[in-house]
């Protein structure tokens, strides 16, 4: 997918309500992210961020009742899932799934492969930058002949998410939590490393709890999720503000929310 | 017209033909008795003590009952079958494929057999029913002492070393299908490996039940001597069963409900139920101009059709199709039972519409696809993936466009080796991508090419260059007049079928004919066998044509109509929506009876294996029978003194399985390693498992058992583990895997362990797995669909398995699970 400078890709999330078994979870999110764009999206538990991941990338349980979400004034919420993928979005998990038997190395090409054809994809430019990649992260190749994510440790799965967004190079991607259950060497470690991959050409929204990873990440704009909807939003010190504060800061101190 | 979907599979009859005439030297009538017996031993001339043998197994068998347990085997008519029946008779084996019937020669070059013995093993042999029609070894292991030959061979050129083991693994009175096996075996493998030798690649079978009817009892006895070593690989297939099915094509008996088939507008529809009766009476051959169009039904069964009566007398002969077609208008194709079409009434052949762009198949690829159908082959060389094309020297101009092609589609410049002796140049590149993706458009051997699905389905303007380089190898023009006529000549079958689909979606309406395979005697007396060769033929020009066009459908005249005496099941199936028709050969007709000769088949092979001290033996099969095989099979090996035996068993076919490998450990130190896999699709029933015994000390043993259970399928893990007093230091480890795609299958375990000795080592684990909704959504937000999505997991759960077949046998495997799971979920 040839990318243009020129044009500046857009996601635009709309007064999205979303539900999980009858249970409305999203009420109205709105949010706006360019390309070039690191934003961090923060808040409580059960206030709707992986949620928001989900309904975006479609997953069968989470279904959007209100709104719309556009890539590139695509409508994202009519595509199957392997069509967004394709149209450039991507979801890092916070729990991976395993796959026995299918090697990490077969799954990686296997996915890349989606996005090209036979004639444009460049064998040799995919095993050097998944070299550089795994070097980035700290990985061993050794890693790449074992079963997808199976008996992978908590740090090597969160790695491996970072791995495939760097593999299937997306316009816009979404880490569910690349932090969480990971020491502090591999915080940075993934850290940077999504920094680094950060591409002018692409936009990048992480979801975190904490404000330790955004040491790394410098994001752009920082939003909070309360309750379903986006309550607060600002540049990169709301973070730390948030983290000598606490959640109930932006709960109190939000006109129309409730805690 | 509705753009119709892209999930199509168009229904032809191609495979049902590919059942051979049934022609034997030496056929047995239907029953069993001990006369029978007695007539098997003597035609293959056996000592009296076989012949004693096999009647004292007859008569276990006779008072034997039935297994209690397991599956049911109560329809299974023990009179219904032919006991032998032998395409050499008293003849000898064949030594080359050469010297076979050439009906028979095809057959097994269809599966690609003769090929694969050049490749990849050490010595092939194959059966046909009851004979064996082929053995062959290859000298330098021949000249080591490795004796590899048909059981029957063997018992009368090896008494001493068949004596000594033969019946001594599996007594004939082991269980009621080993007695039967034991009264009337015949054929199998024989291999003995004398001490210390290491037979290094790997010794094939081939068994092939052909004839309905038949029982197939092969017979076959491993013995691997102290510290030799072999591994031994069998193959089975059914009648009209091709190993690499074309995509397009699906034979009737293979049609499942909610599957999908086009019907007579061009577009999907999806089969509610399938039906299949008895028939006995006269069945209706339709010839129509195209021969190999030709299609049998009975008499009721409604085709659509323009009447000749109807048919204004000035079109008569005159319709002219091709370029400046002219419609046949005002008339609308009616139903009509076959009993009643007359030659000159005109069939509704419609034109396949679909159409699936996928945008990577640019013109370079289309172009190479056609030079590769014809010209073009795939193999190792130097232990590389390559890709090769052979031209006539002066054929530069398609040398030069194919390279190109070959450039742009994997940036790599072929080389071309010119050979003037033999007046031809091969242009030929290192590409393991190429080479997959010619196996998967295109298929393998000049026989059993054929084009994906995806070929198949893309837009007409990208089919045409792929006709066009295709001509350009197997095809000739020829000009009269204002005339011009094009012809291409495949042996492929499937292709000539692919070709006139692909045709008429350019508004072509190209006829099929072909020729016998003969015999000719060449000048230094050899005899060449030919093999049967597809014509298929247009013209274009001002010609005078029989065939009509009619929207989006060609009507084509019936040349001949004949009736013929048949007996045996007859298949329909009914469609969904108004329009409940489907395609026979390309022409639409009703939802009816549809008739493919098959019944039952019975196979009951015995396998016997002996690892001497140190010894070490594997046994691979992958068996993929059709779905009316009872397949019932006792393999059981004995494993003394360090010796290793290792069973690599592939269950995918057959109506019921029932097959447990076995090793048992009479050494100390001797190993057993078992890995069983079983496939079980609607109406089939696998029940396997495996036995370890052991009754030495140190001994240790491996069970892995796999088993995916789908659309109603049923599999079973049937499994012993016995550990005898004395037998002290045992290790044994089962592992259990089964696999539901869907709600539909269904799994069950049973194992049974028998520990006398406190000091063994036992684990045991048993999982049942679904796949997960979870698992799914991970894949597919990587960009896969679902069916891919679902295939990488299902080939992930057997790549334990998959990783220790042979290459051939692995992508077979992974067509047939691809197969299976079309349409089975999403």
């Amino acid at each position: 997918m040839a990318m243009s400078l020129a044009s500046p890709h857009s996601l635009v999330v709309q007064d999205l309500h979303a539900e999980v078994a009858g249970k409305e979870i999203l009420k109205g999110v709105n949010l706006s992210m360019k390309s070039g764009e690191l934003t961090a999206l923060m808040g409580p538990n059960g206030s709707g961020k992986s949620t928001l991941a989900y309904a975006l990338m479609g997953h069968p349980k989470y279904k959007v009742t209100r709104g719309t979400a556009l890539l590139d004034g695509q409508d994202l919420l009519k595509m199957p899932v392997e069509k967004r993928s394709r149209a450039g979005l991507f979801l890092g998990f916070q729990y991976p799934q395993e796959v026995s038997g299918l090697s990490l190395a077969k799954f990686l090409w296997t996915a890349y492969m989606q996005r090209h054809t036979a004639q444009d994809a460049d064998t040799a430019g995919f095993d050097r930058d998944l070299k550089t990649h795994l070097t980035y992260l700290g990985m061993d190749d050794a890693l790449l002949k074992r079963s997808l994510n199976e008996g992978f440790s908590g740090g090597e799965k969160k790695r491996v998410e970072v791995l495939q967004m760097a593999t299937l190079r997306p316009v816009f991607a979404i880490l569910d939590e690349p932090d969480s259950g990971l020491d502090i060497d591999a915080v940075k470690a993934v850290g940077e490393t999504v920094a680094k991959l950060h591409r002018p050409d692409a936009g990048i929204l992480v979801i975190t709890h904490y404000q330790r990873i955004l040491k790394y990440l410098k994001p752009d704009r920082v939003h909070v999720m309360v309750d379903g909807v986006v309550a607060l939003s600002g540049g990169r010190e709301l973070a730390e503000e948030l983290e000598a504060k606490g959640y109930d800061w932006v709960r109190v101190g939000v006109p129309g929310t409730s805690a | 017209m509705a753009p119709p979907s892209s999930e199509i599979t168009p229904l032809d009859y191609t495979r049902y033909d590919f059942k051979d005439p049934e022609t034997y030297r030496v056929r047995i009538p239907k029953g069993l008795s001990r006369e029978v017996v007695r007539r098997i031993s003597q035609i293959k001339h056996e000592p009296e003590w076989m012949l004693e043998y096999r009647l004292r197994a007859y008569d276990h068998f006779v008072q034997r009952p039935m297994p209690d347990w397991g599956p049911s085997l109560a329809d299974i008519d023990f009179d219904a079958y032919t006991y032998y029946a032998d395409p050499l008779g008293e003849e000898k084996p064949k030594r080359s494929w050469d010297d076979l019937p050439a009906d028979i020669k095809n057959t097994f070059e269809r599966l690609g057999i003769p090929k694969a013995e050049r490749e990849f093993f050490g010595g092939v042999g194959a059966q046909y029913d009851s004979g064996t029609v082929y053995h062959k070894i290859r000298e330098d292991l021949a000249a080591k002492g490795v004796l590899f030959t048909d059981t029957d061979t063997a018992v009368r050129e090896h008494p001493d070393i068949v004596r000594k083991y033969f019946g001594k693994v599996i007594p004939y009175n082991d269980n009621k299908f080993a007695a039967l096996n034991s009264a009337v075996w015949s054929g199998g493998s024989f291999v003995y490996v004398p001490p210390g030798v290491d037979a290094g690649i790997p010794l094939q079978a081939y068994f092939r039940i052909n004839a309905k009817n038949v029982g197939q009892f092969e017979r076959t006895l491993i013995v691997a001597d102290e510290g030799a070593k072999v591994h031994y690989i069998e193959g089975c297939g059914p009648a009209g069963e091709e190993i690499l099915t074309g995509e397009a094509v699906t034979p009737i008996e293979g049609i499942q409900t909610g599957q999908t088939v086009l019907n007579s507008d061009g577009r999907t529809t999806t089969v509610e139920k399938t039906m299949v009766r008895p028939f006995d009476g006269e069945l209706v051959e339709i010839t129509p101009v195209s021969l190999e169009n030709a299609f049998r039904l009975t008499p009721e069964h409604p085709v659509l059709c323009v009447r000749a009566e109807n048919v204004p007398e000035f079109w008569a002969g005159e319709g002219v199709v091709n370029d400046g077609t002219r419609e046949l208008l005002g008339l609308t194709p009616e139903f009509v039972p076959v009993g009643q079409i007359v030659p000159g009434d005109l069939l509704h052949y419609p034109i396949n519409r679909t159409e699936h762009d996928v945008p990577s198949f640019g013109d370079a690829a289309m172009a190479l696809l056609g030079y590769y159908l014809s010209e073009g082959c795939v193999q190792m060389i130097n232990g590389c993936e390559a890709v090769t094309f052979t031209f006539h020297l002066d054929e530069t101009e398609y040398v030069e466009d194919l390279s190109r092609a070959i450039v742009e589609l994997t940036g790599k410049t072929p080389w071309v080796n010119r050979q003037p002796a033999k007046h031809a140049q091969v242009v030929g590149v290192y590409s393991k991508e190429l080479f997959a993706f010619c196996l998967e458009h295109a298929g393998k051997l000049a026989g059993e090419k054929r084009l994906s699905k995806t070929i198949m389905e893309l837009p007409p303007a990208k089919q045409r260059r792929l006709l066009e380089t295709y001509y350009r190898g197997d095809g000739n023009v020829t000009q009269l007049g204002d005339v011009v006529i094009h012809r291409v000549m495949t042996i492929s079958r499937q292709v000539a079928f692919q070709v006139q689909e692909l045709q008429a979606r350019q508004g072509i309406f190209a006829t099929i004919f072909s020729r016998e395979p003969f015999e000719e005697t060449m000048k230094d007396g050899r005899t060449i066998s030919h093999r049967r060769l597809y014509t298929v033929h247009h013209r274009l020009g001002s010609d005078h044509r029989t065939v009509h066009r009619w929207g989006d459908a060609f009507l084509v005249p019936v040349r001949k109509v004949e009736r013929r005496p048949f007996r045996g099941n007859v298949y329909n199936f009914h469609v969904a929506g108004d329009n409940n028709t489907y395609l026979v050969k390309g022409f639409s007709v009703h939802n009816c009876t549809a008739p493919i000769y098959s019944t039952d088949s019975l196979h009951a092979a015995v396998v016997e294996v002996v690892g001497e001290p140190r010894a070490k033996v594997r046994y691979t099969t992958v068996q993929n029978w059709s779905k009316n095989v009872y397949n019932l099979v006792t393999k059981r090996a004995v494993a003394y003194e360090n010796a290793l035996v290792e069973w690599v068993d592939g269950n995918m076919g057959s109506k019921i399985t029932m097959k447990y490998p076995s090793v048992y450990l009479k050494g100390r130190g001797a190993r057993a390693d078992i890995l069983s896999v079983a496939f079980a699709s609607e109406g089939q029933i696998i029940d396997s498992g495996a036995k370890a015994v052991h009754s030495a000390p140190d001994t240790s043993s491996k069970i892995v058992a796999k088993s995916i259970a789908i659309r109603g399928g049923q599999t079973s893990y049937r499994g012993l583990l016995h550990v005898a007093p004395g037998a002290t230091g045992v290790k044994a480890a089962v592992r259990c895997d089964a696999l539901l795609p869907d709600e539909l299958g269904r799994s069950d375990t049973y194992p049974y362990n028998e520990i006398h000795e406190e000091d063994a080592t036992i684990t045991h684990e048993a999982v049942v797995g679904k796949i997960g909704e979870e698992q799914i959504f991970y894949l597919m937000s990587r960009g896969l669909s679902e069916s891919d999505a679902i295939h990488l997991i299902l080939m992930g759960f057997l790549a334990e398995f998959a990783k220790e077949l042979p290459v051939d046998y692995a992508l077979e495997l992974n067509r047939l699970i691809q197969l299976e799971m079309t349409g089975a979920v999403g």
